[in-house]
């Protein structure tokens, strides 16, 4: 599994062509092709590239979701 | 645009931009929810469709209505729609509700619908809490959408076989929550 580090990790913003990649308690998750993550951005308030445990945990949905986009590796500390 | 009362919302805290933008997604899903729900609709036949085509017809107008009823409030906050309706369907809040496969499984299709009401539910839930206590307008008819919204996710997913919803189906008028901003 790939490891990327919070730099690393901000590369994949979703935005000039890049994927999109979020993170979520240790686990990287890639919403490129969600329709639901446009260009990097999600309901207006969040942004790929990041790791977004803290504003997941105030969403109005659980992290159950993101069982619907597929892992691509881990974040390190 | 209503200058003072985009203004006031400002002064409260919020983000009228961020909100605007969300009101522009929530108003697409609308609509966009109306014209899947159209094709859901007419799929509903046989036996055991029939039996639902009535709550997924409520949910189709009072769908709209929610359009409707969102327009004013995002252009009153300096908001405008897309010139463009293939641009205004892409930036929906909420996925393409499609036909499936095989539109002769009516729970295929109430798979769908009951998706799309808890795509609904969860933004509306959203913009209630950007706006509570803040932005008094905004939050009165969201809250008024979420209550139409979780009516319908709850007549779906009895349909569904995951538990009473809890109330009857509409009788007389649709939107009981929303008809107030309509008038």
């Amino acid at each position: 599994m790939k490891e990327f580090s919070g730099k690393g990790l901000s590369k994949y913003s979703g935005k000039d062509g890049m994927p999109a990649y979020i993170a979520y308690r240790g686990v990287v998750y890639n919403v490129t092709n969600s329709f639901l993550w446009k260009n990097g951005k999600h309901q207006v308030l969040h942004e790929a590239g990041r790791d977004l445990t803290a504003e997941l945990d105030d969403a109005p949905h659980g992290p159950d979701l993101l069982e619907r986009v597929p892992t691509i590796g881990a974040l390190k500390d | 645009m209503a200058k003072v009362a985009r203004e006031v919302v400002e002064r409260a805290g919020v983000n009228v931009d961020q909100l605007v933008e969300l009101l522009v997604k929530n108003a697409a899903a609308e609509l966009t929810t109306f014209y899947y729900y159209t094709i859901l609709r007419v799929n509903l036949i046989g036996l055991e469709g029939e039996g639902v085509k009535e709550i997924a017809e409520t949910a189709r107008i009072e769908d709209r209505n929610h359009f409707e009823a969102l327009v004013p409030r995002i252009y009153e906050l300096g908001g405008e729609l897309p010139a463009n309706m293939k641009e205004f369907h892409d930036i929906s809040a909420c996925p393409p509700a499609p036909l499936p496969k095989n539109p002769n499984n009516v729970k295929d299709i109430l798979k769908v619908l009951v998706e799309a009401e808890r795509c609904a539910v969860r933004g509306y839930s959203q913009i209630c809490s950007m706006t509570a206590g803040k932005d008094h307008r905004t939050y009165d008819l969201a809250l008024a959408i979420l209550n139409e919204e979780i009516e319908h996710e709850s007549w779906f997913s009895e349909f569904l076989g995951e538990g009473p919803s809890g109330h009857f189906l509409r009788r007389g008028e649709t939107s009981p929550f929303v008809g107030k901003f309509m008038k």
